[in-house]
């Protein structure tokens, strides 16, 4: 699904990623870890569209796109759930999601103004796709109101229900537990997992270690803007290396 | 039996009322009325600039402009006039999209000081230019003939307006319910968001810019045959402003708050030139009392009204209030 080869990008002289390769399989869910500043949310950046790599590949589905713009990667299937939360002011929850839709929906300024039937028949299908997405998430209630009235976790998962009104063939996941309640961090896992068993193929940084080991096939550790560790979840936690960089603290004798 | 929506009952009294005004308005009163039609074409573009694309434009007049000298160029040389009135939009937008390549790289202030710019620019070089006429302009436009109709009477370019604004409003009501006004609301607070979304960023704000100085243009066009002449003179830096005041008064991000905003200031502006050509009145007076005016009513609206008159969420929260009253059983 998605191959990225030796992929760096400096920030005024230091690496936020330096020379990283990962390839994640089609219907994979891969966990990234890594301490604060590790370079994880400018990976995700790279993969979207929002940064340019100085050097590196990004292959998806056997076509290059570390050229492309994000606009052009969204049409391509890559969506992003963002670490902070980008809403649409101004719009409903429902609007906000209908935007997810963009990026498979082609009617433009012409269709819309004269009504086309390619018009009606996307915004009936957007429409319907919109509130399945709502539902999956569990913000139907909240359809109807500002997206900037929802609390902060509801945003996030906001932004999940418009990620996925977009189809997407991969799903950039950054930090959406984070800011929700057990309770809800409990019913994310689940919709997370769900996805993941419909097939499609899943990003996931986490903070909390045991959150994405529960649902991640395999685990990418990032430090310092490398590669530190790759590997299952269960050698990921045995491994040295991570324990000392991630944790902070020696490993075990 | 159902009602039809509140909306549509408010549209189609509007819609019955300013058809009939023109019928019984005098003559200078129905100057006015153009002039209020042809103002709240522009501003229903500007306001879908800077309300939902979050765009600032300062110089909206040379696209109204543009249009004017386009459908005056054209009818002059011999081209049927309805081709004059054909092309003026286009020629806006073609104008819009030339010049918004490099500006709309640019945000906020100086997105407005560039349109600003570049409307002091168009201004002075169709003022040297001998093919528009220079300082005095272009004169004797013919009359705009369509079909068999030729249109002498200013109560024809009143229906004509009527006509263009209402499918100026339809227009953008139908462009921001779909797809691609989702897209431009959504790009006016988060452009990286909509950019992932799929929206390709750049080319919709170009889009949008193009529209509003399309349905410029076409204002223009009207105006061009209803006068008869344009000249730089007609189209003062002042026009623009008049838009900006117009939409922020109204409330922007609303049709219906560009219309009120339009015929609010119109009246008010008008009623003060009144005043200020009474005898006695110095010779100057109209031109600071409007300038007045519009800061005054742009103060007002930003301290006191900053959703403008037509306040979107007011509005809905009475809505809902007047649905829950006719939907609970008696
Ligand atoms: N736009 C930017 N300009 C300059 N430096 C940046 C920029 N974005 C990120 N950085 C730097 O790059 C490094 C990696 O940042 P990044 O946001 O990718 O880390 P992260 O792993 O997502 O951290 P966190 O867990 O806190 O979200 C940091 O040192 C950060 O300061
Ligand atoms: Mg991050």
């Amino acid at each position: 699904m998605l191959r990225i080869e030796g992929l760096s990008r400096p920030f005024g002289g230091v690496y936020a990623v330096r020379n990283v390769s990962v390839d994640v399989a089609d219907g994979e869910l891969r966990g990234i870890i890594g301490p604060n500043g590790a370079g994880k949310s400018t990976l995700f950046n790279l993969i979207s569209g929002h940064l340019r790599p100085t050097q590196g590949r990004i292959t998806l589905r056997s076509e290059r796109i570390e050229g492309l713009s994000a606009h052009e990667r969204a049409r391509r299937g890559i969506a992003i759930v963002f670490q902070g939360a980008r809403i649409f002011r101004g719009m409903t929850v429902r609007e906000n999601v209908m935007v997810g839709a963009h990026a498979r929906t082609r009617h433009g300024f012409l269709d819309a103004a004269l009504r086309t039937p390619l018009h009606k028949r996307e915004e009936r299908e957007i429409r319907q796709s919109t509130d399945a997405a709502l539902e999956r998430v569990g913000l139907a209630d909240w359809a109807d109101r500002y997206a900037e009235a929802l609390p902060l976790g509801q945003q996030r998962t906001m932004q999940v229900a418009r990620a996925l009104c977009g189809e997407p063939a991969l799903l950039l996941l950054d930090e959406p537990a984070s800011g929700l309640r057990a309770r809800e961090r409990h019913e994310l896992a689940r919709l997370i997992e769900g996805l993941r068993g419909g097939g499609l193929t899943i990003m996931l940084i986490e903070h909390d270690v045991q959150f994405v080991s529960n649902l991640a096939d395999r685990l990418t550790v990032l430090n310092l803007g490398e590669i530190l560790a790759e590997g299952a979840p269960e050698e990921i936690r045995r491994n040295d290396d991570v324990i000392t960089a991630y944790l902070g603290r020696e490993p075990a004798p | 039996m159902k009602r039809p929506p509140r909306t549509h009952r408010v549209v189609a009294v509007v819609a019955v009322v300013t058809l009939v005004l023109p019928a019984v308005l005098r003559e200078s009163a129905l100057s006015v009325y153009i002039l209020l039609e042809l103002a709240a074409i522009v501003t229903v573009g500007v306001s879908l600039l800077m309300g939902y694309a979050g765009q600032v434009s300062l110089g909206q007049a040379a696209f109204y402009a543009s249009g004017a000298n386009a459908a005056a160029l054209l009818s002059l040389h011999g081209f049927p006039t309805g081709i004059g009135l054909l092309v003026a939009p286009i020629v806006a937008a073609v104008f819009a999209l030339i010049v918004g390549i490099p500006l709309l790289r640019l945000r906020g202030h100086h997105l407005a000081f560039a349109t600003l710019a570049t409307q002091l620019i168009y201004l002075s070089m169709v003022g040297r230019m001998h093919l528009t006429g220079g300082d005095i302009g272009l004169q004797g436009i013919p009359p705009l003939t369509l079909g068999p109709f030729v249109l002498h009477a200013d109560r024809n370019y009143a229906y004509l307006a009527w006509a263009a604004l209402a499918l100026v409003v339809l227009i953008t009501h139908n462009v921001m319910t779909s797809r691609p006004g989702r897209a431009l609301r959504a790009l006016a607070t988060s452009e990286v968001a909509a950019e992932s979304s799929g929206v390709p960023v750049g080319r919709y704000k170009l889009a949008v810019f193009a529209l509003a100085a399309g349905f410029a243009g076409l204002a223009g066009g009207i105006y061009a045959f209803y006068v008869g002449y344009v000249a730089p003179g007609s189209f003062p830096v002042l026009l623009s402003f008049e838009y900006v005041v117009m939409a922020v008064v109204g409330g922007l991000g609303t049709i219906e708050g560009a219309l009120v905003g339009a015929a609010l200031v119109t009246v008010v502006v008008q009623s003060l030139n009144q005043v200020a050509t009474l005898g006695g009145m110095p010779s100057y007076a109209p031109i600071v009392l409007s300038y007045a005016a519009y800061s005054g009513l742009l103060i007002v609206a930003v301290l006191f009204l900053p959703q403008g008159i037509v306040d979107k969420e007011r509005l809905r929260a009475l809505a809902t209030r007047w649905r829950a009253r006719w939907t609970t059983p008696r």
